[in-house]
């Protein structure tokens, strides 16, 4: 029974170095199609999770012009023309969910010994909300501590550690730009939004301080909003474009806002991102086709190498259906091993190079699949059209 | 009465190369009965070679007839030849030809691969006997490379016997041979015809030829009379 096998496909293993060259020539195509291709899935998962801070249901409206940039808003100018009236106004609106007027700068914050310089987010109750913060500790702001001008603050996750380390936070006065404030609330780690802004690394106080005490302005930066129903976005959009145009009195062209949506920033981020998948993409299969040919080469090369078996093998009575199949077995035998190999070897240097460079882990079940397909294809291919060429050459040729 | 083995009528045989034809035989004919031992000389380039690989069913003539064991197989297909040479007939090569990576064992066993049958242990038993009778019951599990080349000769000719066949043909079975060894592989040749077994060889050397019973000399595709 085994000698049978043995007599067939004893050959494989006769030239060991040709044997391993093939094997490596898939391990290097699956491998490199597989790591790329997680790269270019994480990349994806990265943005998308960055736009969960930042809801698809959120408005943002600021003051001057923006411009999205590299996936960032971006205000190209400061204006001092949006009020905290223009916020009032625009709650009239039906539909919206959350609001919050933000005035928001940079500031330095002091507790004991430690300072650090941070951004200041001057805002209402209704902002953590809007942003789906979770509170670690303590408590949000009340309506009466907005409109009474009370000096408290919640700090974000890394200035509270910074600041505090593992210490308790709530009920200790800090100072911020040399005030006191009282911290009555902690965020967790939020990370990155879709801004790029740390969303960590930042204080959030009462925005009518922020205008008075602290800035000493009469208007604000931007205005959040969210809105119940996310099919009604764009209306909303245009209404609270009808209205601020018509209280600015200010024309379309030379508008002194801006209004942006989460999905605008999603779609030049979404642009970004799709390029950088397309290219890890034809390069993948660009090293998958090297990997390929290099079999397709070798393979070539081992069937030349055994003419003289398959003539020997024919002049025993071999008929050519069987040689094919021998060969087919063998191509089968080296791509579904490199195959197999490179797949491990893939996953393994994605769970280690992803957490490298701060991707999120994934398992890419698509490209595995297309690329145990594909190679399993090209060494079939590989294989069976040198063997099929050579059986159609008479045996006498072979046998020469 | 004994029967015709090998009935060959008027084969022809030409090749082209680009627009060049070289006719290589010109009218063959032959008859081999059953026991018989044909020694079929000539000079190189006479179409020694393109005969015997005709009656091996390794080549087609391009006209004549020829009757293998009371059958017309001038007209086979591959498949068809590709049956009768795994059955009836055994080849022995100048160059040997074992497969590189085999055992001498395993090369004996390899026609038995195309015979659509397990490969049985009674098969094993009978390629042991097989190299037992040809001196090589302490080389079966050589490799080619390992063996010299008398003794490769003889796994080839191991191997051509494998399946009983009725006709045994050698291709300048000594060719690679010095005489000694020569010798040694003649005498097996004629000891395999005297139990019975039919043999054509093709050789350009007397001495080898003189093993056979007969001998037909050819010259420009054609015999020449005796």
């Amino acid at each position: 029974m085994l000698i049978k096998y043995k007599l067939l496909w004893g050959g494989l293993f006769y030239k060991k170095l040709r044997l391993l060259l093939s094997v490596i020539g898939i391990i290097i195509g699956v491998s490199s199609l597989l790591l790329m291709n997680a790269f270019g899935e994480a990349a994806k998962i990265k943005t998308l999770k960055e736009i969960e801070t930042f809801g698809p249901e959120i408005i943002m409206v600021v003051a001057g012009s923006v411009r999205v940039h590299g996936g960032r808003a971006i205000q190209t100018e400061i204006t001092t023309t949006l009020k905290p009236s223009d916020a009032e106004a625009l709650r009239k609106i039906k539909d919206i969910k959350y609001l919050s007027p933000v005035f928001n700068g940079d500031g330095v914050v002091r507790y004991l010994g430690n300072t650090l310089t941070t951004i200041i987010n001057g805002v209402n109750e209704e902002y953590l909300l809007l942003r789906k913060f979770p509170l670690l500790e303590g408590r949000n702001f009340l309506i009466d501590e907005i409109l009474g001008y009370k000096k408290v603050t919640i700090l974000g996750y890394k200035v509270k550690r910074e600041l505090f380390g593992e210490k308790n936070a709530i009920g200790e006065v800090i100072r911020i730009n040399k005030l006191p404030f009282r911290v009555i609330g902690v965020i967790g780690p939020v990370g990155i939004d879709a801004s790029n802004v740390d969303q960590d690394d930042q204080v959030l106080i009462p925005w009518t301080v922020a205008i008075s005490a602290l800035y000493n302005v009469d208007y604000i930066r931007s205005i959040y909003l969210s809105v119940e129903d996310i099919s009604q976005i764009s209306a909303i959009k245009e209404r609270i474009n009808e209205i601020l145009v018509k209280r600015h009195q200010v024309s379309e062209k030379n508008k002194d806002f801006d209004i942006v949506k989460a999905e605008d920033i999603l779609e030049v981020k979404t642009q970004t991102t799709d390029l950088f998948s397309n290219l890890i993409k034809s390069i993948s299969i660009l090293a998958l086709l090297t990997g390929s040919i290099g079999v397709t080469a070798i393979m070539t090369l081992s069937v030349n190498e055994r003419k003289k078996e398959i003539g020997i093998r024919k002049s025993l009575g071999a008929k050519d259906k069987e040689l094919l199949f021998q060969f087919l077995i063998e191509s089968v035998i080296i791509t579904i091993t490199g195959g197999l190999i490179g797949i491990f070897i893939g996953l393994f240097s994605s769970f280690i190079l992803l957490p490298l460079f701060k991707y999120p882990l994934v398992f890419p079940w698509f490209p595995i699949l297309t690329s145990a397909f594909l190679t399993i294809i090209f060494g079939i291919l590989a294989g069976i059209y040198p063997a099929y060429k050579a059986t159609k050459i008479d045996p006498i040729v072979l046998l020469r | 009465m004994v029967k015709d083995l090998v009935i060959l009528k008027n084969i022809t045989k030409a090749y082209q190369t680009g627009k060049v034809i070289y006719p290589v035989l010109n009218g063959i004919d032959l008859e081999v009965k059953e026991g018989d031992f044909l020694a079929i000389m000539g000079a190189s380039g006479s179409g020694k070679s393109t005969l015997l690989n005709i009656i091996g069913l390794l080549d087609k003539p391009d006209s004549g007839e020829y009757f293998f064991d009371g059958q017309e197989v001038s007209k086979l297909n591959k498949k068809e030849s590709a049956y009768i040479r795994n059955r009836k007939i055994g080849f022995v090569f100048q160059a040997f030809h074992l497969v590189p990576w085999a055992t001498a064992l395993e090369n004996v066993l390899l026609p038995l691969l195309y015979k659509d049958e397990e490969i049985t242990n009674e098969d094993k038993e009978k390629a042991l006997e097989l190299l037992k009778r040809l001196g090589l019951e302490k080389r079966i599990n050589a490799k080619p490379s390992e063996l010299s080349g008398g003794e490769q000769q003889r796994v080839a000719i191991a191997r051509a016997l494998i399946n009983n066949p009725r006709l045994l043909l050698a291709d300048e079975p000594t060719g690679n041979l010095d005489s000694q060894t020569t010798q040694e592989v003649m005498s097996i040749f004629k000891e395999l015809n005297e139990k019975g077994l039919t043999v054509i060889i093709v050789t350009h050397d007397p001495e080898v030829a003189k093993f056979a019973k007969r001998i037909k000399l050819i010259k420009d595709g054609v015999f020449i009379k005796q």
